[in-house]
């Protein structure tokens, strides 16, 4: 009778426990696929900021920026000097 | 009318009559709900558990990403980003006050335009706007329109522009390549979906993973051995040699002279593969560097020439007569020099780009050996870098020459090659006589070479290159850089009429030149098509645009000088000189 109502007390425990537990791990796939989902977005975040890299370092745009925008130029001939390194 | 209970016994009788009712309706609402459950439980069982498993189940799709095309450096030169695509079901589509106007700005579109893509009530939806940023998309679906929804898709990006567009491709709207290495890597960089099987809660969140799962395979990243630097550099400069000579069109090619590695590849007019593929032209869809074939002239004759030294047939100082009339018979056919030079050295044959005395040097071999060599180094085969599209040329074979086709092939007619071809015949002249193998991927070992040539001939060829750039009376002082030495041949060749024997009045001017000559690192091959504007000349046409681009590679390669005494070969000729040091 005592046996019977210990294993039966048992029963409700891991049913209960099953039913939590069985919650828990729910509750966290979710998170995780939350997380998954930010990883994918900072993938393609990272994608974005590589593209815009690439065509902002680009030689073209710099040199008319260094023309333009700060007034840079090329030495002239008479600038230029020659080191020899003996 | 209302009937008084007198007693208990009566209240009884009375409760007795409601009891029985009451029995009877339990009863009859038991056996309802009894057959109800009957009926869901015993014939409805499969249809309501797939619903159940519907509402509950989603099975979502993982997206396998398209590789990425990196240069050399790691540069992107091909990236897919996500774009959204604004959707709307005409039906449901259901504006409040000011809504229209709003969402009409936001998609940059008139509010009319707008009206008449929802008066379409017989299609499920329709497409508002695609490729819209993800800010823009954001701002579209806070405004919470019925019947306004969202789709996410990949757009690719190609941040070089024109100037990377023959050798990257673009992608057709179903993702798949069409042109270039999205075409010719179009399986390796596509990857495959894969696709998994969830459980989901009333909140829609995704709750557990059901066994069904098929793992997404990206596409594989590529690493070119272009050098996105030196390919937007050489863009540059044909675009400027084909605008100043009124050209119809101009190509390129830079190799590393060691590795047979691609640096540069490019054409100009071009198409920028970002825009809509209805703005670009189709003829300018071409990589002409590896599709198009064409009589190379000159820049062959180095090869003709290192074969009979090689068989020693002549030597350097051997005296060829070119005749003082400037044009010699072979067969019915007259071949000219554009001077009459009268004798000339083995060696001034090429500085001078002798047509006769190429031939001269070709009629003391046999049509065989002739052919041989032209075959060794790569003619009438194509490259190895497989390339959508690429010509293999024309190399005829030697038992169908007429003395006239032998004659003709020493100065680099009667046979055609692309300029890929052209400039992977010039790697034994700077590896000590080994033929390299060009490549568009970023090799990371040393690459062995076949040998065509002795170490010796070929720096001797070498050797008469750099004297046609640097000497006097050689054809390519344009193609000069300062502080180092340089080697190179120029090819002004006529262009054959379209689909008719012989020759029209139009031409290309090529040059090919290696750098620097006391260590070659790099080979370079030019070819302007039929300029119409300051000459026709390979050395002052294709030499600029050479000696542009070389000094900006070899000074991003740090490559040492090696030519510092140049300065006073072009002060005794009297011509200005920029050292950059």
């Amino acid at each position: 009778m005592n046996l019977n109502f210990i294993l039966f007390i048992l029963l409700i425990f891991f049913a209960l426990a099953k039913i939590n537990f069985q919650h828990q791990y729910r509750t966290l796939h979710s998170k995780l696929e939350i997380e998954n989902q930010i990883t994918l977005e900072l993938r393609e975040e990272k994608m974005k900021l590589q593209i815009e890299e690439s065509s902002k370092s680009a030689n073209g745009r710099i040199q008319e920026i260094a023309k333009k925008r700060l007034g840079m130029q090329a030495p002239k001939k008479n600038q230029k000097k020659i080191i020899f390194n003996k | 009318m209302r009937q008084i209970i007198k007693n208990r016994h009566e209240f009884f009788v009375l409760s007795k009559i409601r009891s029985r009712f009451v029995l009877l309706t339990l009863l009859l609402s038991f056996f309802a709900l009894f057959s109800q459950a009957f009926y869901l439980q015993g014939m409805q069982n499969e249809w309501l558990q797939e619903e159940g498993f519907n509402r509950s189940n989603r099975k979502i799709i993982l997206l396998a990403y398209r590789g990425k095309i990196f240069d050399r450096n790691g540069k992107v030169l091909a990236g897919s980003a996500p774009v959204q695509t604004i959707k709307a079901n005409p039906v449901s589509v259901k504006f409040q006050k000011g809504q229209k106007n709003k969402l009409a700005k936001l998609l940059k579109l008139d509010p009319k335009y707008l009206d008449q893509k929802l008066r379409k009530k017989n299609r499920p939806y329709v497409f508002l706007k695609k490729r819209l940023s993800p800010k823009v998309a954001a701002q579209i679906m806070a405004l919470k329109i019925p019947g306004i929804t969202l789709d996410k898709e990949y757009r690719r990006y190609y941040p070089g522009n024109a100037s990377s567009a023959h050798v990257v491709g673009y992608l057709g709207s179903d993702g798949n390549g069409l042109e270039g290495l999205e075409m010719a890597m179009n399986e390796a960089l596509s990857g495959e979906h894969g696709f998994k099987k969830v459980l989901i809660d009333a909140k829609r969140r995704i709750v557990d993973e059901l066994s069904e799962v098929k793992v997404p395979k990206d596409g594989q990243d590529i690493h070119l051995s272009i050098d996105s630097r030196l390919q937007e550099k050489t863009y540059e400069a044909l675009k400027k040699a084909v605008d100043k000579h009124e050209a119809k069109s101009g190509s390129a090619i830079l190799i590393d002279a060691k590795s047979g590695e691609v640096l540069a590849m490019s054409n100009f007019p071009s198409y920028n593969p970002n825009k809509p593929l209805t703005t670009i032209e189709a003829k300018n869809l071409k990589n002409r560097v590896m599709t198009d074939a064409f009589e190379p002239g000159s820049t062959v004759k180095p090869i003709s020439v290192a074969v009979a030294l090689e068989k020693n047939v002549v030597n350097v100082r051997t005296k060829i007569n070119t005749t003082l009339k400037g044009h010699y018979k072979v067969g019915k056919h007259t071949i000219y020099d554009t001077h009459a030079y009268g004798t000339l050295t083995v060696k001034e044959v090429i500085q001078r780009s002798s047509n006769i005395g190429a031939v001269k040097i070709a009629e003391k071999m046999t049509a065989k050996s002739l052919w041989s060599i032209y075959n060794n180094f790569g003619f009438g085969r194509k490259t190895e870098i497989e390339f959508p599209g690429e010509t293999r040329g024309e190399l005829k074979s030697y038992k169908s020459w007429k003395k006239s086709d032998r004659a003709a092939i020493s100065y680099g007619y009667s046979l055609s090659g692309s300029l890929a071809q052209i400039v992977r015949a010039y790697t034994p002249f700077a590896n000590s006589g080994e033929l390299k193998p060009l490549s568009l991927i970023k090799k990371n070992e040393p690459v062995i070479g076949k040998r065509v040539l002795s170490t010796k001939v070929s720096n001797q060829i070498l050797n008469i290159l750099e004297s046609v750039v640097s000497e006097d009376g050689g054809t390519a002082p344009h193609a000069q850089v300062p502080g180092y030495r340089i080697a190179g041949k120029t090819g002004t060749a006529k262009k054959s009429l379209i689909g008719r024997r012989g020759y029209g009045k139009k031409y290309t001017a090529s040059f090919v030149g290696i750098a620097p000559v006391s260590k070659p690192k790099f080979i370079m091959a030019i070819m302007i098509d039929e300029p119409s504007k300051g000459g026709i000349y390979g050395g002052p046409l294709a030499g600029p645009v050479f000696k542009e681009v070389m000094s900006t590679a070899l000074k991003l390669y740090s490559v040492p000088q090696d030519g510092l005494n140049n300065e006073v070969i072009e002060r005794k000729n009297g011509v200005n000189i920029n050292i950059t040091i």
